[in-house]
């Protein structure tokens, strides 16, 4: 018997009302699907507002889709079982206060439904695994940004889960913070689990993830292994050339198709794969123009960001970090009642 | 299956008395005292009636000061501070979440309860009066009490904000306080139709709480006096029965309705 998919969103829409007697709609996501396979790791990008909290938050069961499906281990998320093989660290986890690390990690043990027996050992070993031991007496209203959010990634691995979904984990974290969580997620990957998680640090997508999935107002755009959607990206090559004071104009009657931009010393000029390139370079030579340098230019994950978000439209006002929610527009596009 | 609904409880006990709410208790004592040494000048050998008739009024008027006031905003807090992120994806249902709040807050209010009932005995042994039974029962009565007006409030705090939720827990807490004047004003004054037996089943439904505060006469006849003559103990018994299903119904009740709630 095959092992369920760990995440399986299905055609999931979500609206929230808004406005005056929530006469008015906001649709934060619109036909999402995505599956999640054992043990890979997933990154959800798109620009703030994007509807990338607002999924999560259906995957964990905090909201409702408007419609659709989503299943944990093939169990519908509202079902405590289905929850219970998942860890979630929220963006910008927030504590209470009046809680020490080592109180709140005992909680989330209780929460976990883990037997008495050993929850001492376990979280101790999770206090120092996430380099807070330390501080475990302390409340946690004096933890630093870094400190909470440490305790927040402790707490959600406290069980052992199979299945991590974690909304920006990197954000807020210094060097050695990011270090350690990029760690931390590799070895869960390492151990068998499956990580989803949100971010708009593309390095740290790019280091990371097997696959990404890109949301642009609320609408899935792109989806797949990252080496699949660089390879699909044009390349172009890039010719620097140094250009002296007027000679701009001869390369733009000369290369007209050529997508120009102006450098410190002259001119960047785009040939595209299969256009010429030789000949290009051949005719700079011929009108004397000193080539500075020739790049082949492969497609990065941040040109594939921005070239969705620009297709996607402009960008609206942004709202809160957290996308869309009720009384909020951002990212979702206002529909009439 | 219980261990998360105990952790809620563990945390919710902790959230209340790390609050500065312990401080009433310190409060109930100075006034208790105070109480005391006033009655005893002016109450010409009622000292003992008026220590007990106030020292568990104020128990009574505390608790259900002290229980507004930290039930009407528990789940709301949990909701804008965002820490319900931390529970609500775990293994544990919205039911067993609330289950928890309801436990826990009432495992606070128990503590702060008995803490006041023990300064009550203290300043009854203090001023060598002889302690009833009735004051027992009568503690017991005000633990009941807290327990149903909790769960009135967790019922209304899982869909509406702190404001309302005090208002209208408030609102069903005079009603139900009032209900038997309530019935007997419906009784005289309307004539038996279709809007009076309307009225008596609604009125009916509503949370007991004259209940948990027994005055006046017993159906024999007796004046009911924490140093004559109280309720029995089968009186308490009922009452502890009918609180008991009273809270079940309006959790579940509330658990329903928190079921589908977005926590955005």
């Amino acid at each position: 018997m095959t092992e369920p998919l760990p995440l399986e969103i299905t055609h999931v829409h979500k609206k929230f009302k808004t406005g005056f007697l929530s006469l008015r709609t906001a649709v934060a996501v619109t036909d999402l699907s995505l599956q999640l396979h054992t043990n890979e790791i997933v990154g959800l990008l798109g620009p703030n507002g994007a509807g990338k909290t607002t999924t999560l938050k259906m995957v964990t069961g905090l909201i409702f889709p408007s419609s659709g499906q989503v299943r944990l281990y093939d169990q519908p998320v509202d079902r405590r079982a289905a929850r219970a093989r998942m860890g979630f660290l929220p963006e910008n986890p927030y504590f209470y206060d009046y809680l020490t690390a080592e109180e709140f990690l005992q909680m989330a043990c209780g929460l976990a439904d883990m037997p008495l027996a050993g929850r001492g050992v376990r979280v101790t070993e999770m206090l120092k695994k996430l380099g807070i031991h330390h501080a475990r007496a302390l409340p946690m209203r004096k933890f630093s940004k870094g400190m909470l959010q440490r305790a927040g990634l402790a707490a959600a691995l406290i069980h052992d889960p199979d299945l991590v979904i974690l909304d920006e984990p990197l954000s807020g974290l210094d060097p050695i913070g990011r270090r350690d969580f990029r760690e931390i997620i590799l070895d869960l990957k390492r151990a068998g689990k499956t990580v989803l998680f949100s971010s708009h640090i593309l390095p740290d997508v790019e280091d990371l993830c097997d696959r990404v999935a890109i949301i642009v107002k609320g609408r899935l755009r792109e989806e797949g292994s990252l080496a699949d959607l660089l390879e699909h990206g044009t390349r172009n090559t890039d010719i620097e050339v140094h250009c002296p004071h007027g000679q701009g104009e001869v390369l733009a009657r000369e290369f007209p198709s050529l997508d120009r931009a102006e450098t410190l010393s002259g001119f960047r000029l785009g040939v595209p794969v299969g256009t010429g390139l030789q000949g290009v370079l051949r005719r700079l030579l011929e009108l004397d123009f000193e080539i500075q340098s020739v790049r082949p230019h492969r497609i990065s994950l941040e040109d594939l960001f921005v070239a969705h978000a620009q297709a996607a439209g402009p960008r609206e006002e942004p709202g809160s970090p957290e996308g869309p929610s009720p009384g909020s527009r951002s990212g979702g596009e206002e529909v009439a009642p | 299956m219980m261990r998360p609904v105990l952790a809620v409880v563990l945390n919710t006990y902790r959230e209340v008395v790390r609050n500065k709410i312990l401080y009433a208790i310190l409060f109930y004592a100075v006034l208790l005292v105070l109480t005391g040494h006033f009655f005893a000048d002016v109450s010409l050998n009622q000292e003992r009636r008026i220590l007990f008739d106030v020292g568990l009024g104020l128990i009574s008027l505390f608790a259900v000061v002290l229980c507004l006031f930290a039930g009407t905003s528990i789940i709301y807090k949990e909701i804008e501070k965002k820490t319900i992120f931390l529970i609500v994806p775990r293994a544990i249902s919205r039911g067993q979440f609330l289950l928890g709040k309801w436990g826990g807050l009432f495992l606070a209010m128990a503590v702060i309860i008995t803490a006041m009932f023990l300064i009550l005995l203290l300043q009854v042994w203090f001023l060598k009066l002889h302690p009833e039974v009735a004051l027992l029962k009568g503690v017991l009565l005000v633990y009941l009490e807290v327990a149903l007006l909790i769960a009135v409030a967790l019922f209304f705090s899982s869909f509406s904000s702190p404001v309302i939720t005090g208002m209208l827990t408030i609102g069903f807490f005079v009603i139900g306080r009032l209900l038997p004047d309530l019935k007997q004003i419906l009784f005289t004054k309307y004539q038996a139709d279709a809007f009076r037996t309307v009225a008596e089943e609604l009125l009916q439904v509503l949370p007991h709480f004259y209940l948990y505060v027994p005055s006046g006469h017993d159906f024999n006849g007796h004046t009911l006096s924490l140093t004559t003559d109280f309720v029995t103990w089968a009186y308490v018994g009922w009452a502890f029965l009918y609180t008991l299903l009273m809270c079940a119904l309006i959790l579940i009740i509330a658990a329903g309705v928190f079921r589908r709630r977005d926590l955005a």
